[in-house]
């Protein structure tokens, strides 16, 4: 270990020597290498304001279950609080007449009065329930089998189209980041490959002195770290400034996209990129060492 | 020190490089290896360095028997062997300092006696006013004594050459051997492959071990030097 550390400044010497040594199959390399991460944080960035969307969407998913006329006020709030308690509910609380009646003449707006030509309120109480839009088709069923239910509106096509809007995001980013990660470490790996098979020579020489595989590798390594990391640095700066132009025109046209926090936004790509940039390098790095043995 | 015993060495096209060798080399000796090309003297040399593998016997090189099962020990053998290539092998691109200092980084040295080791090395071999020079700058005969450099800073406790003398003029090449000569100590061997038989016939104190189609016949030439 001891002959490792005093070595640290060789081995960054040696990264940088064969870094240099192929200077245009590595600008290509790295530069393939940003684009790759730059892709990958437009993913995590448009993951994030998704994921943000997602949250309020899931957060309006809800049922509404209308009870028998005859339950008093604290009979209709048991049964609602009966109702939280259900496996995939959120909260359940029950809307009276009065607060119906107001609700529709918001959702009305201009047209409300239409509504003055009703003598009585014509809005039943219900109890409105958040749920997990996961969990739509078991929730229903079970809120309908309490004996004071007497109907449910479920909206299915929204809470569906809601639920598969949900999922195509987290598929396609999932999908994206595991292309960009098996990408990135074919790259590193054939560029490290490459740097192996142009210093073969020096590596032969090392191994017929006795060298260990570690100090023979370890500038390698140092070299994949520093393409991808730099590579990473570069990304997360392009990425910035789009973040930054994006958030000054989507936040003035696009107001009902709910934007996270810029700051906390630029905090949560760079965070991943770099942290991606560093397990991506050195597992391409890895990869490509192993070719070390067929020398 | 080295033990061959009951060596035979076929390449993979058929060609017997070594037959049937039985050899003992101890400690403070100074051996040469002769005989015309293709005669096996490489070949023996990378039988002891763990570089080529015995086809049938064994050959035990200060205690660790030559094996392609033991790559650990032979890389730690190897630790203990100061090579000097035919073909030189040093890293072009970098200075004789860098590539003696190479060669021993990864030895059990502090960063302190690496650079003193190369340093001290470099002198022995008469080319401390070289040691920035990068290695493509060299003429053969400084690049040769560079590989010797690389050899002697690892302190070993054998030291391999082969053919150290090619290319070289007479004077050059009595100066190289002089050098590896010189390195034979109380523990430490020195064993040189060379086919300039002429360089070697008035030294005394040495093993000469000719080699002639995979056969060997040893002379020991006692005697002060």
């Amino acid at each position: 270990m001891k002959n490792f550390i005093s070595n640290l400044g060789y081995f960054f010497k040696e990264a940088g020597r064969i870094i240099f040594s192929n200077k245009l199959s590595n600008i290509f390399t790295f530069s393939g290498t940003v684009l790759i991460l730059l892709i990958l944080a437009s993913v995590v960035a448009g993951w994030s304001v998704s994921s943000r969307l997602v949250g309020m969407l899931e957060e309006e998913a809800e049922i509404s279950a209308f009870f028998d006329e005859d339950l008093d006020e604290k009979e209709a709030i048991a049964l609602a609080e009966s109702l939280s308690k259900l496996d995939g509910v959120r909260n359940a609380r029950v809307v009276d007449e009065s607060e119906a009646y107001e609700r529709m003449q918001e959702i009305l707006a201009d047209d409300a009065g239409i509504l003055e030509l009703f003598d009585d309120n014509p809005f039943k109480a219900y109890i409105e329930i958040r749920i997990d839009p996961d969990r739509t088709e078991s929730i229903i069923e079970t809120v309908r089998e309490f004996k004071e239910i007497e109907y449910v509106r479920d909206n299915k096509s929204v809470l569906k189209s809601i639920n598969d809007i949900i999922k195509g995001i987290k598929t396609v980013g999932t999908l994206i980041i595991f292309a960009v990660g098996i990408t990135t470490v074919i790259i590193i790996s054939h560029m490290i490959r490459q740097g192996i098979y142009n210093n073969r020579d020096q590596i032969q020489t090392l191994r017929l002195l006795g060298a260990s595989r570690v100090f023979i590798g370890f500038p390698f390594v140092c070299v994949g770290l520093f393409m991808t990391v730099a590579a990473g640095i570069l990304a997360s700066f392009v990425m910035a400034v789009l973040i930054h132009k994006g958030y000054q025109i989507m936040g003035g046209s696009i107001p009902f996209i709910p934007l996270p926090p810029m700051a906390e936004l630029l905090l949560v790509v760079i965070l991943v990129i770099m942290g991606v940039s560093i397990i991506l390098g050195t597992v391409g790095s890895l990869f490509g060492l192993s070719s070390i043995k067929d020398q | 020190m080295i033990e061959v015993k009951g060596v035979s060495l076929r390449y993979r096209d058929g060609t017997l490089a070594l037959n049937n060798i039985n050899l003992t080399i101890g400690y403070n000796e100074l051996v040469y290896i002769t005989g015309p090309s293709g005669s096996g003297k490489t070949s023996l040399l990378k039988l002891i360095m763990g570089m080529e593998y015995p086809t049938s016997g064994t050959v035990k090189v200060m205690g660790q028997e030559i094996s392609e099962e033991k790559s650990e020990e032979l890389r730690n053998l190897r630790k203990r062997i100061g090579p000097v290539f035919q073909e030189l092998k040093l890293v072009p691109g970098r200075s004789a300092m860098e590539n003696v200092m190479m060669g021993i980084r990864f030895l059990d040295f502090s960063r302190q006696e690496i650079r003193s080791n190369a340093a001290v090395a470099l002198e022995k071999v008469g080319l401390s006013h070289k040691a920035d020079s990068m290695v493509e700058n060299l003429s053969w005969g400084e690049a040769q004594r560079v590989s010797i450099a690389r050899a002697i800073a690892r302190k070993p406790r054998l030291i391999l050459a082969d053919e150290p003398t090619g290319n070289l003029d007479h004077d050059n090449a009595v100066n190289i051997l002089n050098i590896l000569a010189s390195f034979k100590q109380k523990d430490t061997s020195v064993i040189i492959a060379t086919h300039a038989t002429h360089l070697i016939e008035n030294q005394k104190n040495i093993t000469i071990i000719r080699m002639n189609q995979g056969n060997i016949s040893v002379e020991k030439r006692g005697g002060e030097e």
